[in-house]
């Protein structure tokens, strides 16, 4: 019964094709090095999973942020859980991010015909830091106001457009309720969307391509 | 997966990964589902004995008006409210404290001592000094509070 409902759907559906190009594709010999694109991709969910959850009570404003927070982990039953499983998560994943990409280094993974791949990737790194950066001031401690403070004033050490650069950046000469309402917003609109829209790309083309073969020794191969 | 046949290495991988995916994604699940419904299954705040102010404010047979401010908390914020409670008394002894809202929508009600009833302004209610209803849309009597004195203070329990 369940088998002819899932053929009925195959028939108009075609997902059994989706399945097979994604998870039964063939792929050479590789070591477990090539398995850190999974990891990180694993993080990456673990990160929305976890991050979604935390804004069903965070409120990014300087009056409710920091009690909003300690309201998680203290009050909320698991609340301890889902805030550590996003905030180590976030470390885990900037780890894994360039251990995958040092694999692409030193295997050479990058070269035609993945040059494009590694473009996006390129983006992603820069959006994985991104996630970092932002997400560090919404619990609006003092570690978090502090160093957002030390972290964002590096844009003003740039010639010429520095400070003007500062001041988009923290909405304002100083960190303000501006600040965390544009980090927030980043953090869980503009990052996520980039995320989303790389991370397709990405996919597609490890699929579509295929995975690299370990390199071999010139009179081996 | 084919019973008879032994389970070669391919099956027993397939196997796996879905064994453990569903370990984790249970893992991610349940605790997920504790945290959504946690404020539901918070159990409703204990009432509590809210003190009015002096028994002897209370002048016979006219309800005396009584405000005073409690807390209240709503995840992290706390929050001051206003209880407003028209007291009653006969002898001096028995007490009745009513609610001043008005049982219709919810307006404020208020004592006029020359016409000796409670009125709504909102659609022109009127309560008689007991809290019944006198005329106009209200569907019962003003609510009550449970009431006691102790030493000489008023207290009702609420919150
Ligand atoms: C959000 C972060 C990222 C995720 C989730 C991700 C995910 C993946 C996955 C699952 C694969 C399949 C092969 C493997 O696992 O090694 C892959 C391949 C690849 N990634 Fe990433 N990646 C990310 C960031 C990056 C970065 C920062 C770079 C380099 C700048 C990069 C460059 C590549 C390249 C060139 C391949 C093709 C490798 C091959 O065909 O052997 N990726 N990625
Ligand atoms: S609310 Fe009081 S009469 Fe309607």
């Amino acid at each position: 019964m369940v088998l002819k409902i899932a053929n009925w759907l195959d028939e108009r559906v075609g997902w059994s094709g989706v399945w097979e190009a994604i998870f039964l594709r063939k792929i050479p010999k590789v070591n477990w090095f090539y398995t850190l694109g999974s990891a990180t991709l694993f993080t990456a969910v673990n990160q929305a999973v976890t991050g979604i959850l935390l804004t069903l009570y965070y409120v990014p404003t300087p009056d409710h942020a920091y009690d909003s927070v300690q309201y998680i982990t203290t009050q909320i039953p698991m609340g301890w859980l889902i805030r550590g499983l996003h905030h180590w998560g976030a470390s885990a994943m900037v780890v894994l991010t360039v251990l995958h990409m040092l694999r692409v280094i030193l295997l050479g993974a990058y070269k035609y015909p993945r040059e494009v791949t590694w473009f996006t990737g390129v983006f992603l790194l820069l959006i994985v830091v991104g996630f970092g950066f932002t997400g560090y001031l919404l619990p609006w401690d003092q570690k978090a106001y502090w160093g957002s403070a030390v972290g964002s004033s590096i844009a003003g050490a740039a010639p010429v457009i520095g400070e003007w650069v500062l001041r988009v950046v923290r909405g304002g000469s100083d960190l303000s309720a501006v600040t965390l309402a544009r980090f927030y917003g980043v953090h869980v609109w503009v990052l996520p969307a980039s995320l989303i829209l790389l991370l397709g790309i990405h996919m597609y083309l490890v699929i579509k391509i295929g995975i690299s073969a370990v390199p071999q020794r010139e009179d081996e191969a | 997966m084919n019973d008879k046949k032994k389970l070669d290495r391919r099956g027993f991988l397939g196997f796996a990964t879905w064994a453990i995916g569903g370990i984790i994604g249970a893992g991610f699940g349940i605790p997920a589902i504790a945290y959504i419904i946690a404020p539901a299954m918070r159990k409703e705040e204990e009432q509590e004995w809210i003190r009015l102010g002096s028994a002897s404010k209370v002048e016979l047979g006219t309800p005396t008006l009584f405000k005073t401010k409690i807390e209240k908390q709503t995840g992290w914020i706390t929050n001051e409210e206003e209880v407003s409670v028209y007291v009653l008394t006969e002898n001096g002894r028995d007490f009745v404290a009513m609610s001043n809202i008005c049982t219709h929508l919810g307006c404020r009600v208020r004592w006029i001592s020359d016409q000796d009833v409670f009125f709504c302004p909102c659609h022109n209610a009127g309560f008689a000094k007991n809290g019944d209803v006198a005329s106009g849309p209200p569907p019962r009597p003003l609510d009550q509070y449970q009431v006691k004195e102790e030493d000489g203070q008023l207290f009702v329990l609420g919150g």
